[in-house]
């Protein structure tokens, strides 16, 4: 499949890349790995007159250890970050999410931005413009109804980043620069809710850095594909454990990422809050699997990455 | 739509090429170049058909921009052997037979590359997300 026409515009600052946004008033779109964006663009779910490629913001490109942050910049590539020893010996549910993200190729090119900022998916969505006209546009392609369960007034479409769960479990904070200026927050309320419009960002903000607060931790993270070798997940969840606590994030399920705060974490509490998952995954007929069995495999993940993180050797 | 300037080192020849924005590598090296190794199946970064090494990594070339490429080292599975001998790899690949129509056997090789001989580890998980629903998998 071709792509659409555009200008590509390549940035060499974090100004420079919003110069060129305001520019073109805000007709761009941020070009990272090029892994999300790429299939978008051939499948004219977007079609934007200029790229703009951050790779060349070398700020964006950096790992630093410092004051009791780890900091992460969005041009940092999985693959990279696999190889990163601080995040192998802290942040093990970090490292497992990584490691699950789609195949090492892949990782290879997809940057944790990127990653994070990925739209959300749905098998009435990602489509060819032919087929998606065929069938009549849905509420995320700017069409009235849904394609999937019929008079549905929202978007159910899955967010499918593997690390955004992992790093909401490792109480990760997010720095965002755009026209109107800098602002950090809990990565976590980077969501929306919305499947139509899953990022609360400001139009033109950037996703500069990612900070995580240097505290070993155990953790495990458990994903369920089709294939091993290559998948998005249909549900997943990440447990991080620090001494008697724990932060549990569900995801791969609806727009955006649930959070599960434990405090203790004897048999009865961990099996009562997995239990809580089912009527909480919104989950429908947007996936290769079933709804149902999506479902019931959001507790059984949960406990099995709660129990394998409590397993882990210290 | 402008066109760009890039300068691309294929299999070890310097090349400058005037291409548009949205022209993906893999169409570059296929059309243009008349390297035809790298096949273009999914065009959505799902199979692998398409691999070829740029920088010393494999990458997924129909997702990626040629302009993106300015300045870089890209090897296809074309430039893999050495005056008339074939690659080790691309050797076992025929003794065992590791191939039924070869499609995708570039790709395969040169996700191989990486994974096998340069950090001399074998492929973990079901050959590293190469997708292949005729191939002897066992001869791999
Ligand atoms: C076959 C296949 C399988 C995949 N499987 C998985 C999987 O299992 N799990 C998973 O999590 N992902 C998966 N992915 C998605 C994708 O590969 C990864 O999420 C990857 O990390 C995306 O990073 P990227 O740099 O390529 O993003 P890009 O495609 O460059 O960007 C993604 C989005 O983020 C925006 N963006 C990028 N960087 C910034 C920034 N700094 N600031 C603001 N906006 C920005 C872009 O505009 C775009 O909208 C898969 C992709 C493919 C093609
Ligand atoms: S053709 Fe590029 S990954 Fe399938």
């Amino acid at each position: 499949m071709i792509l659409p026409d555009f200008e590509y515009r390549k940035a060499e600052t974090v100004a420079d890349a919003i110069g060129l946004y305001n520019e073109f008033a805000g007709n761009v779109r941020y070009l990272a790995g090029g892994t999300d964006l790429m299939p978008l663009l051939k499948h004219r779910l977007s079609t934007p007159a200029v790229v703009i490629d951050l790779k060349g913001i070398l700020d964006l490109s950096t790992i630093t250890a410092q004051d009791g942050w780890l900091t992460i910049g969005a041009n940092v590539t999985l693959f990279a970050l696999k190889q990163n020893q601080t995040i192998r010996d802290y942040f093990p549910v970090f490292y497992q999410s990584l490691e699950a993200t789609a195949c090492e190729t892949l990782q290879m090119r997809g940057t944790i931005g990127g990653n994070l900022l990925q739209d959300t998916r749905c098998i009435e969505y990602n489509k060819s413009n032919d087929w998606r006209v065929a069938r009549g546009f849905c509420l995320k392609m700017g069409g009235k109804t849904c394609n999937v369960v019929p008079g549905a007034r929202v978007c159910l479409s899955n967010y499918c980043s593997d690390n955004a769960l992992a790093l909401i479990s490792l109480s990760a904070t997010v720095k965002v620069i755009g026209p109107g200026g800098e602002r950090a927050m809990a990565i976590e309320e980077i969501f929306s809710g919305k499947g139509s419009k899953p990022f609360a960002l400001e139009p033109g903000e950037i996703l500069t850095h990612i900070r995580i607060p240097m505290e070993k931790s155990k953790g495990a993270y458990e994903k369920l594909r089709v294939r091993k070798s290559i998948d998005y997940p249909l549900v997943a969840v990440a447990a991080c454990l620090k001494e008697d606590n724990a932060r549990i994030c569900v995801g791969g399920i609806g727009p955006a990422p649930r959070v599960y705060d434990l405090k203790g974490l004897g048999t009865d509490r961990v099996v009562d809050a997995s239990r809580s998952t089912y009527a909480d995954a919104k989950a429908v007929s947007n996936t290769t699997l079933s709804p149902e069995y999506r479902k019931r495999m959001a507790g059984v993940l949960f406990r099995r990455a709660v129990n394998k993180a409590l397993k882990e050797e210290k | 739509m402008e066109t760009v300037n890039v300068t691309l080192r294929i299999n070890n020849e310097l090349t400058t090429l005037q291409v548009k924005p949205n022209e993906t590598l893999l169409e570059t090296l296929r059309e243009r170049l008349d390297l035809t190794g790298a096949k273009a199946s999914c065009g959505m970064g799902s199979c692998g058909a398409c691999t070829v090494e740029v920088n010393g990594m494999p990458l997924r070339s129909c997702i990626a921009l040629t302009v993106e490429m300015d300045g870089a080292e890209i090897n296809t599975v074309e430039g893999l052997k050495e005056e008339e001998k074939l690659h080790p790899l691309q050797e076992s690949f025929m003794e065992e037979g590791a191939v039924q129509c070869g499609f995708c056997t570039s790709g395969m090789i040169m996700t191989a590359k990486h994974f096998w001989i340069e950090t001399l580890r074998p492929p973990r998980r079901d050959h590293q997300g190469a997708l292949f629903q005729c191939l002897p998998v066992h001869r791999l």
